[in-house]
């Protein structure tokens, strides 16, 4: 494929708005953790406990952090909608980065050729396909994650605020990102669009010129960019804190633990013999 | 600069370790604690679960000081928990709970927030008179004394301090107390001299293992503890079996990160097993019977011992073994632990019955466990549910097998005739 050029670079974002936000959210979450970190330092320090292999440590963790198997011993289905939204949102989290990073580089003039790749040359493909598909994995997620907390509603959920304003938040990202997508592929040439798999099914009916969608690509871009800048800032405070602190928290317990096969290395075939006392 | 006075909040938070800090803001809310929870299970109290306490705990170390109804509730929750661990076991996040409610338990007493006044009480009867019971220090060995007298012991019990062994007894308080529970200890030495282990006991020397101040968070328990560890290094003394799960789990974790030599700590079933396992104990006599196990939460979920009773049990001839849907590490526990039965006998009465009807539904003859606590928990639970169901000691029916004249009710019959005389 050769270079293609999408001929979107031109209608106005505000960068300058959003690096104003951006640097005021993330501000406002290192000084959240930071206060949070104090405020744990005035506890005591741990005591020393039984520190066993590195190397079992690094496999339990392995297996419960990035396989997540305590939870698919629990429910193969729970697993399988945390395991959407959480790869679905590292993975989307990690393009964002790439992208994020590259545009000041490439202003700079130090981006080393990756930023005419990602955004103009073969390496657009790839973000596309797999953009659509993190997207796609969080969106799946995200619908599956609210039927079962609003239609199945299991008893041991709890619907409070905080549940529900993070879920309401990632959903409206991903379809805010999607329809920001679909707005791009209306003016995109259709060798561009077959990689967008997922954002094709959100450009909206009809035929339009740049300049009638601008407006709309400018108001979309922005409400995403400033809703994904404002994530970061309600971080610290919401639920999503877990999802920082559990793989240290697994990690601490994986050091003190490792020899407690009933605890780490459960037969996943005698957990659901045993049952939950629910099921 | 003003000094920033301390909240309430602060002095509760240089207590837990950072650690527990950390715990406290992982938790995902997923809410599998109460799914399993023991506690939960009889009342639907959301402060009993682990994501209720914590929400309690953050909002007490983040907030202003906590309203009368929201203490309470912090409490209840915090109080009214047997520390069973099966939240822990099932977490996603693996905080570890029962360590965390424990240091809560302290926290909150040293920050001024009065315990419950029933675990006052029975803390002062554990500090005052060595024991749970209230029961004076000099009838701690009657037990070993008694057992030789009335012909239930081949040779008489050698203490201690005259004769010292490679193997230390260790009854605990309510095998040397408790009259429901003195057979554990007499059998528990009978078996051990069945199969020619030369050991001692303490007697009246022998001290509390004082693990329930650490359950109930109580501030004493490392000056207390680090006392008995003088003792026992005093003493020289180099393997120590115990036949109650609660000392084990006391010797073994409490004690652990101030005594090294913890690790000489054995269960009896531990002792048991391989004593068995090396031919030294011959369990001949059938015993059919079908009979369940009742994983002690302090033996299994706490210590990870699930296999050693369960070898015994299967050594024995005649005897099935039928195992309850909740066994191993989701064992779901009789709520005798974490001093729940101090502050709401009811729930604890509930939760035995409610293991008591899961024992029943495996069509065994009697549940079977080898902790004396659990026992008597189980026992409190046949009243309330009006079962037909046997609860033994899993001395009961190794020595059904090995020596059936020191059963438990002969044990009982022959102590009270001495009580009379």
């Amino acid at each position: 494929m050769g270079d293609i050029h999408i001929g979107l670079t031109g209608y106005p974002k505000p960068w300058l708005l959003f690096w104003i936000a951006a640097i005021i959210a993330i501000g406002y979450m290192v000084m959240t953790f930071y206060r949070k970190w104090q405020s744990w330092s005035q506890s005591a320090p741990e005591m020393p406990a039984a520190r066993n292999g590195n190397l079992h440590t690094v496999k339990i963790w392995f297996a419960e952090v990035i396989c997540q198997r305590q939870l698919f011993g629990l429910s193969p289905f729970r697993w399988f909608v945390h395991a959407l939204i959480f790869w679905g949102f590292t993975g989307l989290l990690f393009l964002s980065f790439v992208a994020v990073i590259l545009k000041p580089l490439k202003y700079l003039g130090i981006d080393g050729g990756w930023a005419s790749f990602f955004f103009f040359g073969n390496g657009h493909a790839v973000i596309k396909i797999w953009g659509d598909s993190f997207g796609l994995a969080l969106l799946l997620g995200l619908l599956a994650a609210a039927l079962r907390r609003l239609l199945i509603r299991p008893a041991q959920l709890v619907n409070n605020q905080i549940d529900i304003i993070l879920v309401v938040f990632l959903l409206w990202l991903t379809i805010s990102g999607f329809s920001l997508e679909g707005l791009h592929l209306a003016l995109a040439p259709p060798a561009l669009v077959r990689y967008s798999f997922v954002g094709r099914l959100f450009v909206p009916p009809g035929t339009f010129t740049k300049a009638q969608l601008q407006p709309w690509l400018t108001a979309m871009w922005t409400l995403h960019a400033l809703s994904g800048v404002s994530l970061m800032a309600y971080l610290p405070h919401s639920k999503l804190m877990h999802s920082l602190l559990a793989p240290l928290v697994i990690a601490m317990n994986a050091e003190e633990e490792q020899d407690r096969k009933d605890i780490y290395w459960p037969d996943i075939k005698k957990h659901r013999a045993t049952g939950s006392p629910r099921s | 600069m003003a000094r920033h006075k301390k909240t309430q909040g602060d002095r509760i938070a240089e207590v837990l370790t950072r650690r527990q800090r950390i715990e406290l803001e992982a938790c995902a809310r997923c809410g599998e604690c109460q799914v399993w929870c023991p506690v939960y299970a009889q009342d639907k109290r959301e402060c009993v679960t682990a994501r209720g306490k914590l929400a309690s705990l953050r909002g007490i170390l983040s907030g202003p000081p906590l309203q009368a109804e929201e203490q309470k509730e912090l409490l209840e929750g915090l109080y009214e928990c047997s520390c069973c661990g099966q939240c822990h076991v099932v977490c996603p996040v693996r905080i570890n709970t029962p360590e965390l409610w424990e240091q809560a338990r302290l926290s909150l007493s040293m920050a001024g927030i009065p315990q419950p006044e029933s675990q006052i009480k029975q803390l002062s009867t554990i500090k005052d008179f060595n024991n749970c019971y209230g029961k004076p220090q000099q009838e701690r060995g009657l037990w070993a004394q008694r057992a030789w007298e009335a012909g239930f012991l081949k040779a008489p019990l050698p203490l201690w301090k005259e004769h010292r062994t490679p193997v230390l007894y260790f009854a605990g308080c309510a095998a040397s107390f408790d009259p429901d529970m003195q057979s554990v200890a007499v059998q528990s030495a009978r078996l051990m001299q069945e199969a020619g282990v030369e050991f001692s006991i303490l007697g009246n020397d022998e001290p509390c293992c004082i693990s329930k101040l650490r359950r109930m968070g109580d501030a004493d328990f490392t000056r207390e503890a680090q006392k008995r560890i003088d003792m026992f290094n005093e003493q020289e003394i180099t393997t120590i079996v115990v036949s109650c799960a609660g000392c084990y789990k006391g010797f073994h974790s409490d004690y652990g990160r101030l005594w090294p030599g913890a690790k000489r700590v054995l269960h009896l079933t531990e002792f048991l097993d391989q004593l068995i396992t090396e031919g030294r104990l011959r369990p001949e006599r059938e015993v059919p019977l079908t009979v369940t196990y009742h994983d002690p939460c302090h033996l299994g979920r706490h210590s990870g011992i699930y296999g050693p009773p369960r070898r015994i049990l299967k050594a024995v001839p005649g005897l099935t073994l039928a195992e309850m849907p909740r066994h191993g590490a989701f064992s779901a526990c009789c709520g005798m632990g974490g001093g729940l039965k101090t502050v709401n006998p009811e729930i604890q009465h509930k939760m035995g019955a409610s293991r008591i009807s899961e024992a029943e539904s495996t069509g065994a003859q009697a549940i079977v466990t080898p902790c004396q606590t659990c026992c008597l928990g189980l026992l409190h639970g046949l009243e309330k549910g009006a079962s037909a169901m046997k609860v033994c000691h899993l001395n009961e029916i190794l020595i059904r097998s090995v020596c059936p004249e020191v059963s438990a009710a002969a044990i009982k019959a022959a102590f009270e005739r001495f009580q009379m005389t």
